[in-house]
């Protein structure tokens, strides 16, 4: 039977990073994949990346994809696409669908990383054609180039339903509401940020109580619950909307672990059924590893380390790799794991409940509750500085793994530390050159700069922008708010593209001096 | 060790009991419920019985909603109760595309 | 705990066997060592209810559970069993095969079973669906199918709605004999419960479990394969099986196929958990596409395989055992207890209020080896 050292299930971020790494070794390793397009969920991920400059951050997520394919292509990695993986069986036999037959292949190795499925709730009306996930949105968005609907209500204020209502507005809909029967946001708050002043209402604490239509959405109404997730008589608000997003968690795609007969637990650390691995991603069975989402949900760079590290190990055991020179290696991984697992979001933090940055700064309860920072709260952060002249005003409150904007500035004005997920502070002595080379390296679009006064009682605000159509030089509109309120008119005076700036495009308004530290969003006039 | 006669109260009727849960054998939360109070207390005799995540999607939408419902039922956590077991094949596949099976010699 | 019966296996015989004698008011206990209720055999098998290709020793239990129970089994069990009697169609289609099924008929229709070959014609009148290859078959009108899911679970529903205890996850150890009677069961777990009879069901571990009192029934454990389809519109409602026993199966109410496989290595198969093997499946596909080319393009969506007890004489054991008084067996039904379990259920509830049976259970006498 056909033999390769490593056979990888699956050619997401883990899958490719194991691939590469044990390629890397000098094993010969298969991917197959079941969809027409390698990348797995990166190809979708049309924002850029938190992180590490060194873990791909500020990058697009289909833009890494894309490097790591080649990079698999570069080592001999074969990536075998539209096959299906239909078992694994004793022996580390698979069984693949490949066009119209069924191969038999064996691996000395096996990786699984077949990654996750979204989870749904159910309320009457759930099954209409218009309630769909919020990565199905986000396929047909990003993939298929087909809007899912006009008018959205999103259910979920995790990273997912953050970052793809974005991505909705981007493509042309409209987000009337962004939903959550959790009592505060639950992804990172430059996303939710970024959703809000683009004047999406947050309702916290809110659960959907039917979709309306006979046979497709017509309307959602959305009640608000107690603290025993009970409807509160009297809350209920209607929505016309033609599609409701479910945004509400993954869960581990687990079944061939299961089937091939590796120790399993129902862990909700890691959002469901997983595969027992050890810190090298092995499972109980000797040479079966498993990466990525289907061994815990985390983030996709998350996932490629641990993918690496499976990669590694396998090596390892094949004996690709001296046990030596494969221990350096998981200790470097390892400690970027670490890295991406610290801050507020990290794994160990679910649910719990913080109250102050780890520089002891109190955190922003309105961003919790609805979305944004609220003005009162904002200049406690230390990227919010005032000073004559241009200047960064870095709207980043929250700790997160993530510290591209700190190499971004060419004067080094930015400070994080070595600690990723310090929040970054301005340094008062540099002066500022305008260039935006901060504000668009901000994954989270949370770094504006801001003259405060222009000298002709005007404030300047450049802002990062990725909508279209692009507002022109001279335009006038209206700036929103954080909370996407309209605070006064603004005029377009700048509009920037660089390469470097990675599609971000840089837009400079001007408004009246008093709305410099309120502004933060432009609406083209001719806009809803 | 599970006691098939411990008290679990009386099945109650819920106003949302006519909601679809498991969509490709349209299961609904009651017959779920009722299942349960029937004696099927673990997810794999919920599917024995009701079918629930035995349709092309192999219960990849309705297992976590089914826990929850049975896990409820029973007044225990979701995961203490063992997700059904992963079987071949992973995705449907025609009967003439599996009977087209052959091994690669290298 | 203490109950007039207790039972080890929580299958298809051990649910039928108490709701037998829960129905008559008798206190029962059910010990289940998996999780599950109806785990092994009982929820992985065909779902055939035949008497036609049976072993003359067996059919009656077949031919009594067909006329008197299977019928009235829905209502009986407040359970769709989804049971249907449109006979059995055994499939040939070469010299070989028509010996085999030559030699089936004329030993079924010597007891008095009615069942005839017929020709390739005849066969396809009775299904349609059949292809050129069938060229000989046997016919048995008053055999059929059930849904081996909801028998076993409606069992175990109603016998629990009666009054028996039911308890999974209690995996037996041991027997004991007090007083010179089998008495006492002790679990795994450690507990040890009482019962005046016991009544050992737990399929192949029934042979660790009888041999605790000194009681060794020769069967080993042989892997059973089977395979489900997305469901299709009604088609056919006969059991089919095919001279060379390669694959056998039936169209379910749900509108899915249900396909038993043998790829000829199943007793070879590891001891442990069950796994389905890479080939058994492919290879069914081409023997069921083979005599039914129509179904082609349906999709398959789950395997699934489980260990049959299979006896020496490949017949159970049903069966007192007077050397270990209160102990009764019922194991060994090697692959065809489901259609009889009915049957089997109402027998071992005679064998334990020590009444009459209604059939003669002498052949499966559990000291036949010796």
């Amino acid at each position: 039977m056909k033999r390769y050292d490593m056979i990888v299930v699956g050619a997401g971020p883990a899958g490719l990073c194991a691939a590469i790494e044990a390629a890397k070794c000098g094993m010969h390793v298969v991917v197959y994949d079941e969809n027409a397009k390698p990348g797995g969920q990166l190809f979708k991920q049309i924002h850029k990346f938190f992180g590490s400059k060194e873990h791909k951050a500020k990058i697009r997520g289909f833009k890494i994809g894309e490097e790591l394919l080649e990079e698999a292509d570069a080592l001999g990695v074969e990536v075998v696409l539209n096959a299906v993986v239909i078992g694994l069986f004793p022996e580390k036999e698979i069984t693949v669908k490949i066009e119209e037959h069924v191969e038999h292949v064996k691996g000395d190795t096996i990786l699984i990383a077949t990654g996750a499925s979204e989870n749904m709730v159910t309320f009457p009306g759930w099954t209409l054609p218009g309630v769909i996930g919020a990565g199905a949105a986000q396929t047909m968005m990003n993939l298929h180039g087909i809007l899912p609907g006009k008018r959205v209500l999103m259910l979920g204020s995790g990273n997912v339903g953050l970052v793809v209502s974005f991505q909705l507005m981007q493509a042309g809909c409209e987000v009337v509401a962004l939903a959550d029967a959790a009592p505060r946001v639950g992804g990172y708050g430059v996303h939710a940020a970024k959703v809000a002043r683009c004047g999406v209402p947050f309702y916290l604490s809110h659960t959907i109580l039917c979709a309306e239509g006979d046979d497709h959405v017509t309307g959602v109404t959305i009640g608000e619950v107690d603290k025993n997730w009970q409807v509160i008589k009297g809350t209920e608000k209607y929505f016309e909307v033609d599609t409701i997003c479910l945004a509400v968690g993954l869960s581990p795609m687990s079944k061939l672990c299961d089937m091939a007969g590796c120790d399993m637990e129902d862990n909700p650390a890691k959002a469901g059924f997983v595969p027992i691995v050890n810190e090298y991603g092995e499972t109980s069975i000797p040479g079966i590893y498993a990466a990525g989402d289907v061994s815990g949900i985390e983030e996709a760079s998350s996932a490629m380390i641990e993918g690496r590290i499976a990669g590694i190990a396998a090596a390892v055991r094949m004996g690709f790799l001296t046990k030596e020179a494969g221990d350096a290696e998981f200790k470097k991984q390892k400690t970027a794991l670490e890295g991406l697992r610290q801050g507020m979001f990290a794994p160990g933090m679910r649910g719990k409940a913080i109250t102050q940055t780890e520089e002891g700064v109190a955190i922003s309860k309105n961003l919790l509750e609805h979305g944004f920072v609220a003005e009162e709260e904002i200049e406690r952060f230390p990227g919010v500085t005032h000073r004559k002249g241009i200047h960064p005003v870095i709207e980043c409150t929250q700790n997160i793994p993530c510290n591209p904007c700190q190499d971004a500035c060419p004067k080094h004005c930015i400070k994080i530390g070595s600690k990723i997920t310090a929040l970054p502070a301005v340094d008062p002595e540099v002066s500022c050159s305008g260039c935006g080379m901060c504000v668009a390296s901000c994954s989270g679009q949370a770094i504006f700069l801001v003259d405060e006064d222009c000298g002709d009682g005007t404030a300047q605000i450049t802002m990062p922008y990725e909508f279209l159509p692009l507002p022109q030089e001279g335009e006038k509109g209206i700036a929103l708010s954080r909370s996407g309120e309209k605070v006064c008119e603004a005029q377009v005076v700048g509009v920037r593209s660089a390469k470097a700036f990675d599609h971000t495009r840089l837009l400079t308004i001007k408004v009246a001096k008093e709305y410099a530290m309120k502004a933060r969003f432009f609406r083209r006039e001719d806009a809803r | 060790m599970n006691d098939r006669n411990r008290k679990i109260g009386e099945y109650i009727p819920a106003p949302d009991d006519d909601v679809i849960v498991c969509r490709c054998e349209e299961i609904t939360k009651g017959e779920i419920r009722r299942a349960v109070h029937d004696g099927m207390f673990t997810l794999t005799e919920i599917r024995r019985y009701l079918r629930t995540g035995m349709g092309l999607c192999q219960g990849q939408t309705c297992t976590r909603l089914v826990k929850g419902i049975v896990a409820r039922e029973l007044g225990i956590r979701p995961n203490e109760l063992r997700e059904a077991t992963g079987r071949a094949p992973m995705r449907p596949i025609e009967m003439c595309i599996l009977a087209k099976d052959k091994e690669e010699k290298e | 705990m203490n109950a007039e019966v207790i039972i080890v296996g929580g299958g298809i015989i051990g649910c039928a066997a108490a709701y037998n004698l829960a129905k008559n008011g008798t206190s029962v206990l059910v010990l289940e060592g998996s999780e599950n209720i109806g785990n092994g055999g009982s929820s992985r098998n065909g779902g055939g209810v035949r008497q036609s290709g049976r072993d003359p020793r067996e059919l009656p239990l077949a031919m009594y559970a067909i006329k008197h129970i299977w019928k009235e089994l829905s209502d009986m069990l407040d359970t769709d069993v989804e049971y249907y009697q449109h006979g059995n169609l055994r499939l040939g289609s070469t010299q070989k095969h028509r010996q085999i099924l030559e030699g089936l008929t004329k030993r079924g229709a010597e007891y008095g079973l009615d069942v005839r070959m017929i020709d390739g014609y005849e066969a396809r009148q009775i299904n349609p669906y059949l292809s050129e290859e069938v060229t000989c078959a046997s016919w048995c009108p008053t055999d059929g199918h059930a849904n081996p899911l909801m028998a076993t679970m409606g069992y175990y529903k109603m016998a629990r709605r009666l009054g028996a205890h039911f308890i999974s996850g209690e995996k037996v150890k041991e027997l004991r004999k007090i007083k010179g009677a089998a008495r006492q069961v002790v679990t795994e777990s450690g507990n040890v419960y009482e019962g005046d009879k016991i009544i050992v069901a737990a399929g192949y571990d029934s042979r660790f479990i009888a041999s605790t009192v000194g009681i060794d029934i020769p069967m080993q454990p042989v892997l059973l394969e089977t395979l489900v389809t997305e469901a299709a519109a009604p088609m056919f409602w006969q059991m089919l099986g095919t001279a060379d026993a390669d694959f056998y199966g039936h169209q379910t109410t749900h509108g899915s196929f249900v396909f038993g496989l043998n790829s000829g290595y199943e007793p070879y198969a590891k001891p442990g958990k069950p796994f389905s093997s890479s080939i058994a499946a492919s290879a069914a596909c081409r023997g069921i596409m083979h005599y039914f080319p129509s179904l082609a393009d349906i999709k398959i969506v789950r395997s699934w395989a489980g260990w049959m007890d299979s006896c020496a004489d490949h017949v159970p054991v049903i069966s007192t055992v007077e050397e270990v008084p209160g102990l009764i067996l019922a194991c060994g039904f090697s692959g065809h207890g489901f259609g009889i379990s009915p049957a089997v259920g109402l027998l071992l509830s005679q064998l334990a209020l020590e009444q009459e049976t209604v059939l003669d259970l002498s052949a499966f006498r559990y000291n036949r080896f010796s």
